[in-house]
């Protein structure tokens, strides 16, 4: 009886091993069901929570760590220097740069992708033909990895033989080659930005409108009808089932997409490396040139630990959506 | 009344086409901007070399017959075979750890009832989102005290960083739709726990079983910048790596081989993902692609 004394919840452990009567008493601790079960449970677990340990969780302790001390590549033992690393970062120019770049770039694309994705969005929710293969198109940006779609951008934004100069200027939009009126992308501070931000929201908003129409057809309709015959008004149906239904989603999607923005290295680094003349360094770029290019582990660490405050709302975030969720 | 009544499916259809025209017109510029890169890409790629540079013709066709030269390119100047080879085996190899691993967890947080089963849950697939920008310092660390800097076998032993976390996650959203008769009826039938977890839960788990390696290769060949700080030997190199950084020689970009070599892994990538992005999206949010 005593699986069905132990509530509503089910596991075969727990309602096959029935114990009967006085036997139950007689098995020593370790043996009986529950502790039988969470051993096999956590044993289970433990290969992927020891690799997830060791590998994420140590090393984010080491870099604070490193961060704190004069480590580089050439010097095996390292000095513990307080926070010299994280203040000497503050006092250079280029680190600001960096931090002003991080910011505009992520909030920037963000508005961006979305109000591109939303747009998507609402086009893609509609019943048409064709719908499948129009939404396995436009997710290509998404799909197809990042470090190799950028190639792609980088011979597109050719200073000389651009395609995309090449069609603005069949219609006349922008002067000959060779002329001031001629945008070099990657050549020119404020193009550059611009030209790697736009790369970001080409990855993202396909992802934006993809999260966003997920969130669009998980409320059914059926809850919208009753809700109608329940006599509810429009906001109100918005505000108590849309809105709560919805919102969980988005902060997901939106938590990824800025972690992903944040700490991607590869459309700045294989586009302008941060140039020209810093215009397009931001905090990850800095981070490698200076702790794997420039050998200064310490201070690399420190200049990427700075992304952690950035990264923190977006986790926060999520972590609350996902306690909340039901399963 | 009969002429209304035989012209309303007339309006009708009238109106569908309308709203069809109103909503591919309004795809179309979001169409180009999603796929005109790649297609430049591929047209690139079988452009021969003085075809690439010229400004007077429409760039968009061909205008001295398309070639294979890129790829043959690819394959007997560079070590793009190589790097075929890297990035398959370093899949295979973080596939099977991330098995190994996320199956057993995903089981156990799904289905024993442990305590703190949830929160340990969150706790996996939190460390999903502590990005590598943060980790590859300490983690190059770690790679050479391992004695495999500049081997593609330190990728092996960092990508289940990313893929185990989101494979356990996953999985256990998979194995909570497997109905628990089945598994006691595995029990009393004789098998142990750890038997009706291979005998009966994983065969049918396999949807989620397969959806686990396919993410474990398409997200292993989205890094970039794990591979940009551990391995510097050519022979070594992943495909993305080595397309972005060994096909440049100084200012000068093969452009038509760099398409070729990032088109034929991104393209398959890309039609796989694609196929399982519901499942993706799905996975993180928790909410189904109608």
């Amino acid at each position: 009886m005593g699986h069905l004394a132990s509530g509503g919840g089910r596991s075969p452990g727990a309602s096959l091993s029935v114990p009967v009567g006085g036997r139950a008493k007689a098995l020593p601790w370790w043996r009986t069901p529950s502790v039988r079960r969470y051993l096999f449970g956590y044993t289970l677990l433990a290969p992927a929570v020891l690799y997830v340990g060791v590998l994420v969780g140590a090393p984010f302790l080491f870099s604070l760590y490193l961060a704190l001390s004069d480590a580089s590549v050439g010097a095996p033992v390292a000095r513990f220097v307080g926070l010299e690393n994280f203040t000497s970062a503050l006092e250079t120019g280029v680190f600001w740069t960096a931090v002003r770049n991080t910011l505009v770039f992520t909030v920037g694309a963000a508005v961006m992708k979305g109000f591109l994705g939303t747009t998507l969005a609402f086009l893609l929710v509609q019943p048409f033909k064709g719908r499948r293969v129009v939404r396995g198109l436009v997710v290509i940006p998404f799909t197809i990895p990042i470090a190799i779609s950028v190639l792609g951008w980088k011979w597109m934004f050719d200073s000389q033989f651009s395609v995309l100069n090449w069609a603005l200027s069949g219609l006349g939009l922008i002067g000959e080659y060779g002329t001031p009126d001629w945008p070099v992308w990657l050549g020119q501070p404020m193009l550059a930005l611009a030209s790697v931000m736009f790369v970001n929201v080409w990855r993202s908003f396909p992802f934006s409108a993809i999260v966003l129409l997920a969130g669009m057809t998980s409320v059914s309709p059926e809850i919208i009808d009753a809700a109608k015959v329940d006599g509810a008004t429009f906001m109100q149906r918005f505000r108590k089932i849309i809105v709560p239904m919805i919102a969980p989603i988005l902060f997901v999607g939106a938590a990824f997409d800025t972690v992903f923005t944040l700490s991607d290295l590869s459309i700045v680094y294989l586009l302008t490396n941060g140039g020209p003349d810093g215009a397009t360094e931001i905090l990850p770029t800095l981070a490698y040139n200076t702790g794997i290019r420039g050998g200064a582990l310490g201070r690399g660490a420190a200049i990427s630990l700075f992304l952690f405050p950035l990264l923190l709302p977006a986790m926060v975030l999520l972590l609350r959506t996902l306690r909340r969720r039901q399963y | 009344m009969a002429v209304v009544a035989q012209r309303a499916p007339w309006s009708r259809r009238a109106k569908e086409i309308r709203r069809h025209t109103l909503i591919y017109v309004g795809l179309t510029p979001y169409l180009v901007i999603a796929v005109f890169p790649i297609l430049w890409m591929l047209i690139t790629a079988l452009k021969q070399e003085p075809d690439l540079y010229r400004m007077d013709v429409v760039p968009f066709w061909f205008h001295l017959p398309p070639t294979l030269k890129n790829f043959e390119f690819l394959f007997q100047r560079t070590f793009y075979g190589d790097w075929l080879v890297n990035t398959l085996s370093i899949s295979l190899f973080v596939s099977a750890i991330t098995l190994l691993t996320a199956v057993p967890a995903g089981y156990a947080l799904a289905r024993l009832r442990l305590p703190f089963a949830e929160n340990l849950g969150i706790a996996i697939f939190m460390t999903y989102l502590v990005p590598s920008i943060i980790l590859f310092i300490p983690l190059s660390r770690v790679v050479s005290e391992l004695g495999l800097q500049d081997t593609w076998w330190s990728l092996v032993v960092v990508y289940p960083t990313f893929t185990i976390p989101f494979c356990t996650w996953l999985l256990m959203g998979f194995f909570k739709t497997v109905p628990f008769e089945i598994e006691e009826a595995a029990m009393i039938d004789g098998c142990g726990q750890f038997g009706a977890l291979l005998r009966v839960v994983l065969p049918v788990s396999w949807p989620g079983v397969i959806t686990s390696v396919i993410f474990s290769f398409t997200l292993s060949m989205q890094d970039f910048l794990y591979s940009l700080a551990f391995v510097s030997i050519s022979e070594q190199k992943p495909v993305p790596l080595g397309v972005a950084t060994e096909l440049i020689r100084g200012d000068v970009y093969f452009w038509g081989s760099l398409m070729a070599g990032a088109l034929l892994v991104g393209v398959p990538v890309a039609i796989v993902y694609n196929l399982f992005l519901d499942k993706f999206i799905t996975g993180i949010t928790g909410a189904v692609i109608k």
